[in-house]
């Protein structure tokens, strides 16, 4: 398993991170059940550059609040500890390579 | 679970003439649409063009279909597609009857109907817009939210979501009664555009505006690059080349659904070429 479940409290993890992926889903949506083995094979091709997170929304919800999750699977992307990019809803391999690498550079 | 060569999503011309193909191709195919075929075929008065069936109605069409399928043992699952799912190596077809199905490829071939976006819809998809109630709604626990409707098959998505927000706004676009829940409040009023920055507050309708922290938007026919999340369109089209290949590996698209012009001849023969591309990217990836 490449991506790690982290908690609320340890979202230090992704902020002290050079550059980060962290997928917010929940366990009631399709969606994200979806995206979940394909964000890890990307997780798997990008190894080494990219750390891989998820976030329950209903286990951190004051974390959702502060970065206004209205929507499940949502994609942040950080780097050195800052938002850069999000997208939402479920994508092929592909397409999330090509959104990270987007944002990451 | 078992796993189909082909999925063909609908069954009018194209998607009818995609099976007959993949069939005698001998592939495994999962033909999903209505029962009774197309519904524009068959209120199609005469057609005067489609080579072999002169001055045929659209129902008489639909019959001869119909007995060309028996002929070949082609069964029609009764159900309709809400996501595809491209999983890699294989597609994942989600359907309305909660039904889940794999398949190594998919023919799109489900028409066409132009969707008219609400101004600011796509702006704020997923920063309060949300196109699926069951998916999103425990996110709007204790808030107010607005659904707007064109069709009476998704009152049972409002009483849903009544059960959840505090508020509920339904914005129903088509005729006939209403039935939903009494803590819903039904507006007959057209929502015009979404206003927010940087997510949802308000619902602009031709007289007033609603304060609301979500909108739902639920309709009949999505968009194929909403059902088919990575695929790119054109004009609200599937971009195809003349194998009928999508941008997606694995993924045709045939009939209207592909552009003008919306003739029952270029559905059945896109739908004919879509199903031998398929036939020779499955072989592609058996000898891999």
């Amino acid at each position: 398993m490449m991506i790690k479940k982290i908690s609320q409290n340890e979202f230090n993890e992704v902020l002290n991170s050079k550059a980060a992926v962290v997928d917010f889903s929940a366990t009631w949506c399709g969606h994200c059940k979806r995206l979940a083995p394909v964000l890890e094979e990307v997780a798997e091709d990008m190894k080494g550059n990219v750390s891989f997170f998820n976030v329950d929304v209903d286990e951190a919800p004051a974390l959702a609040a502060q970065l206004e999750i209205q929507s499940v699977p949502a994609l942040f992307v950080f780097k050195e500890g800052k938002s850069v990019g999000m997208q939402v809803g479920f994508a092929p391999k592909e397409q999330l390579i090509q959104f990270i690498k987007e944002k990451l550079d | 679970m078992e796993r189909y060569d082909i999925g063909i999503i609908g069954t009018g011309p194209a998607g009818l003439s995609a099976a007959l193909t993949a069939k005698i191709r001998n592939k495994n195919i999962l033909l999903l649409g209505r029962k009774n075929l197309s519904e524009k075929v068959e209120k199609a008065h005469t057609v005067q063009n489609y080579l072999g069936l002169p001055n045929y109605s659209g129902a008489e069409m639909v019959k001869v279909f119909q007995q060309q399928l028996n002929i070949m043992n082609i069964v029609i699952t009764e159900d309709k597609a809400t996501a595809i799912y491209n999983m890699g190596d294989y597609f994942e077809i989600q359907t309305a009857a909660n039904a889940m199905y794999e398949t190594t490829s998919i023919i799109l071939a489900a028409g066409m109907t132009v969707t008219h976006f609400f101004a600011g819809e796509k702006q704020f998809l997923g920063r309060g817009v949300s196109y699926c109630a069951t998916c999103d709604a425990p996110l709007y626990k204790g808030k107010v939210v607005a659904i707007i409707a064109d069709n009476a098959a998704e009152e049972s998505e409002v009483d849903f979501m009544a059960e959840i927000a505090a508020k509920v706004y339904y914005f129903p676009l088509y005729q006939g009664n209403i039935h939903v829940s009494s803590s819903v409040i039904v507006v007959h009023e057209k929502p015009v555009g979404i206003i927010g920055t940087p997510k949802v507050s308000q619902l602009q309708t031709e007289n007033t505006t609603y304060d609301v922290d979500g909108i739902f938007i639920l309709r009949e026919s999505v968009a194929p690059d909403q059902l088919v999340p990575g695929l790119t369109t054109e004009g609200g089209y599937v971009a195809v080349n003349r194998q009928m290949e999508t941008v997606m590996k694995g993924c045709f698209a045939c009939g209207d659904i592909t552009g003008r012009p919306y003739q029952y001849s270029k559905a059945a023969g896109e739908g004919n070429v879509a199903a031998l591309s398929a036939v020779s990217y499955l072989d592609r990836n058996r000898h891999k």
